[in-house]
C-alpha cells in the first residue's frame, strides 16, 4: 500500500510529467508527428508542457493552504471517514463528468470554443498535445482546483489515484502509438475491445475528436468530448465509436496563429487575418468547404 | 453568435441527467452502508472538536 501511494505521489508531481516526456521524445524520433511540427507549433507545445509546472505550484499552495481555509474552514478532512473505494468511484465520477461538461460547453458554446481552440489547432496528434493548452483556459479551467478542493476535504488520496489514472489514460489516447490497433486486429480481443472503447476513451475515438472533418465516419469532432471515460458520450449520444484512424488532424481553417497569440488570447491577439483569434475576428469560424474540381466540360469552357 | 435553442435544449436535459449521475456513486455508498449495517460517519463526529478540561 505505501509502495502504491508512492508511486501515486510521484506520479502526480515529476513522475508523470517525465514519462510523458520520453513518450513525447520517442513519437518525435519515430516520426509520429507526421512532420507537420514546425517551430511555431513546437514553440506553443513547449510552452503548453513547461510553463504550467512552473505557474501552478504557487496557485495551488494559495489556493489550498490560504483559500480553502477561508472559504470552508469547518469542512477540513470532513469526509476522511469515506473509504478508498468508494472516494475512488464518487471522484472518478465527479471529476470526469465534470470535465466531460467542461469540454463540451467549449466546443457547443461559442464564446467558449477560443479558449479551447488552441487544443485543437495541431495538426497532428501525439502526447504533445494532450499538454497543449491556452494558459488562460489552463489557469481558469483546470481540474486541479477539483483535486485539490477533495484533498482539502480529506479525500486525498482516492483523489491522488484518479488523477494519475486519469492522466495516463487520457495521455495514452493523445498518443500517436496506436495501442488499441492490435484489440481490432487480433479476433479474441474483440470483445476486450468492444468493452473498452465504450468505457475509456482510446486513441481511435479521440482522434476522431481531433479530425479536420465530422463527414467522413470517422473523424467527429462535434462529439467525443469524454475525457477519461467514454461513457458519457454514449449517455448523452454524443459519441462516434471508430476503429478508423483521421486522415488529418487539426482545424479545417487553420491560419498557422503565431504561438504567442495561441497560448496567451484573449491578452494577446493574433495577427492572421479572419483567425478566430484576430482582433474584431469571428468568434466562431465555419469549416473550409473543400474545394471541388472543376468538371472538364467546364474547364474546356463548353 | 448565438447557442441555437434545440443546443440549449439538449444541455439542459442532459445536466439533468448528470445531476442523477453525480449523485449515483454517493447513493451507491450509502445504500451499501446501510446493507451492513455501518455508520463510519459517525466516527467522525467529534474529531476536531476540542475539549478543554481544567
Amino acid at each position: 500500500m505505501k509502495f502504491i501511494e508512492t508511486l501515486f505521489q510521484q506520479l502526480n508531481t515529476w513522475g508523470l510529467p517525465v514519462l510523458l516526456l520520453i513518450v513525447g521524445i520517442l513519437e518525435s524520433m519515430f516520426g509520429l508527428y507526421n512532420k507537420r511540427n514546425d517551430r511555431n507549433e513546437f514553440i506553443l507545445d513547449l510552452l503548453s508542457f513547461a510553463i504550467p509546472k512552473v505557474l501552478f505550484p504557487p496557485v495551488l499552495a494559495y489556493f489550498s493552504l490560504k483559500f480553502l481555509p477561508v472559504l470552508l474552514p469547518a469542512w477540513r478532512n470532513m469526509f476522511s471517514w469515506v473509504p478508498f473505494f468508494w472516494g475512488v468511484v464518487i471522484i472518478a465520477v465527479a471529476d470526469d463528468l465534470t470535465q466531460y461538461w467542461n469540454h463540451r460547453l467549449h466546443h457547443q458554446v461559442p464564446f467558449l470554443w477560443r479558449f479551447h481552440r488552441t487544443h485543437h489547432s495541431a495538426p497532428y496528434m501525439g502526447v504533445a498535445v494532450y499538454f497543449r493548452n491556452n494558459l488562460i483556459h489552463v489557469l481558469l479551467f483546470s481540474q486541479v482546483y477539483l483535486v485539490a478542493t477533495l484533498a482539502y476535504l480529506g479525500l486525498g488520496y482516492p483523489a491522488l489515484f484518479v488523477a494519475g489514472m486519469k492522466s495516463l489514460i487520457v495521455a495514452a489516447a493523445h498518443s500517436s502509438i496506436p495501442w488499441d490497433k492490435p484489440m481490432y486486429r487480433i479476433k479474441w480481443l474483440h470483445p476486450v475491445a468492444w468493452v473498452l472503447e465504450r468505457f475509456i476513451s482510446t486513441p481511435a475515438t479521440h482522434h476522431a475528436h481531433h479530425a479536420v472533418t465530422s463527414d467522413d465516419d470517422v473523424g467527429y469532432y462535434k462529439g467525443n468530448f469524454g475525457n477519461m471515460f467514454f461513457i458519457w458520450d454514449i449517455i448523452f449520444g454524443t459519441g462516434l465509436i471508430t476503429r478508423k484512424y483521421p486522415e488529418e488532424y487539426g482545424i479545417s481553417h487553420y491560419e498557422k496563429d503565431e504561438w504567442y497569440a495561441q497560448f496567451l488570447w484573449p491578452l494577446l491577439k493574433s495577427k492572421a487575418p479572419d483567425s478566430e483569434l484576430s482582433a474584431g475576428g469571428p468568434m466562431v469560424r465555419m469549416d473550409d468547404e473543400p474545394a471541388i474540381p472543376a468538371a472538364p466540360a467546364e474547364e474546356a469552357g463548353v | 453568435m448565438k447557442l441555437e435553442r434545440p443546443v440549449w435544449r439538449k444541455l439542459i436535459q442532459d445536466g439533468i441527467i448528470s445531476l442523477f449521475l453525480y449523485a449515483l456513486p454517493v447513493l451507491l455508498m450509502f445504500l451499501y452502508f446501510c446493507m451492513r449495517g455501518e455508520h463510519p460517519w459517525r466516527q467522525q463526529e467529534g474529531k476536531g472538536i476540542i475539549t478543554i478540561s481544567k
